[in-house]
């Protein structure tokens, strides 16, 4: 190349060097408050109603209830954790999918099914004898004053996928 | 229930269902450099365990908050200062007061404490992973909470 050809200048290759160079470094500082703004919303598009597949194939529910664990993702604020949740599963007279809470409506401790042999068929609370018949309602007499919550489910792909746990509605 | 707000609110209002009382009992130390991992596991898995035995048994036991202590410290300075703690607990009728721990060395003087001791040997295998220390702390807390039962049992008999 000879001098008479070149057609940028020093300072010209400079200027859009710095210019280049410059622009990356705002475009990088630009990305993250835009993923900040942007993020949000496309998360809550994918998260699909808060469902979690807990690992349980339906051709394994029985009519015995069974229990099952999981873990989810609590965000408390800014702290993040992994909670864990439980359930009792079975499929009730009509084949239909029941998942229970096991968390006893009294004081809230971890009720299990056929937890004493002294009740069997019955939803146990071993603090304070709590009973619940197999469809979750308390057992009138024994300190529960309501029905075992409900989780809401859902299967997809043959799997079962458990959401919030309902309070049930007053009879 | 646990220490905080919203279970000592719902304390209040059912106290009389509430007749056991958790304490745990937590070694700590900084100074011996070769077990300074393994104490330190231990505490966690212990932390661990308590979480998961009062969520079990919520309704009828209050987890007292952790007491932490020196290692090497003196049982009987300490277990002054553990009677000092039941003097307030006590304030409230708990008929079942259990001390767990994973520190052996209170073992000689379980005679001496205010309860009843419960001492978890817990095995710091570097090897393992998370999901399997999860399953055998699920498998301690199904057996304590039992341990456990079995003196409510008694007691209403």
């Amino acid at each position: 190349m000879s001098e008479g050809k070149q057609p940028v200048s020093r300072r010209q290759f400079l200027n859009y060097t710095l210019t280049g160079v410059g622009g990356f470094m705002a475009a990088g500082l630009m990305v993250s408050p835009l993923r900040m703004a942007i993020d949000p919303v496309l998360q809550e598009s994918s998260a699909a109603g808060d469902f979690t597949n807990v690992k349980l194939a339906v051709e394994d529910i029985t009519d015995e209830p069974q229990r099952v664990d999981w873990e989810i993702e609590q965000v408390d604020g800014w702290y993040e954790s992994k909670v864990g949740k439980s359930a009792w599963v079975y499929k009730d007279e009509n084949g239909d999918i029941v998942a229970l809470s096991p968390i006893c409506k009294h004081l809230g401790c971890v009720v299990s099914w056929e937890g004493s042999d002294d009740h069997p068929d019955k939803f146990y609370c071993p603090c304070h004898d709590g009973l619940y018949y197999k469809d979750g309602m308390n057992v009138p007499g024994t300190p529960p004053t309501a029905g075992l919550d409900i989780y809401e489910h859902k299967v997809e792909n043959g799997m079962l996928f458990l959401g919030k746990a309902q309070p049930r509605e007053e009879a | 229930m646990k220490w905080i707000k919203k279970d000592l609110q719902q304390f209040i209002q059912a106290k009389e269902y509430v007749d056991t009382a958790v304490v745990p009992l937590l070694p700590f130390q900084l100074s011996n450099d070769a077990k300074l991992d393994k104490d330190a596991f231990q505490s966690e898995a212990l932390t661990v365990f308590l979480r998961e035995l009062e969520k079990e048994l919520t309704g009828r036991v209050m987890l007292i908050p952790e007491y932490h202590y020196v290692k090497t410290a003196d049982k009987e300075a300490e277990l002054d200062r553990i009677r000092n703690w039941m003097n307030d607990i006590q304030a409230q009728p708990f008929h079942h007061v259990f001390f767990i721990t994973s520190d052996s060395s209170w073992k000689k003087h379980e005679q001496a404490l205010p309860g009843t001791m419960i001492w978890l040997p817990i095995t710091s295998d570097e090897s393992a992973d998370p999901g399997r220390m999860q399953s055998i702390i699920r498998e301690h807390v199904q057996q304590v909470s039992e341990l456990i039962r079995s003196y409510w049992k008694d007691s209403k008999t």
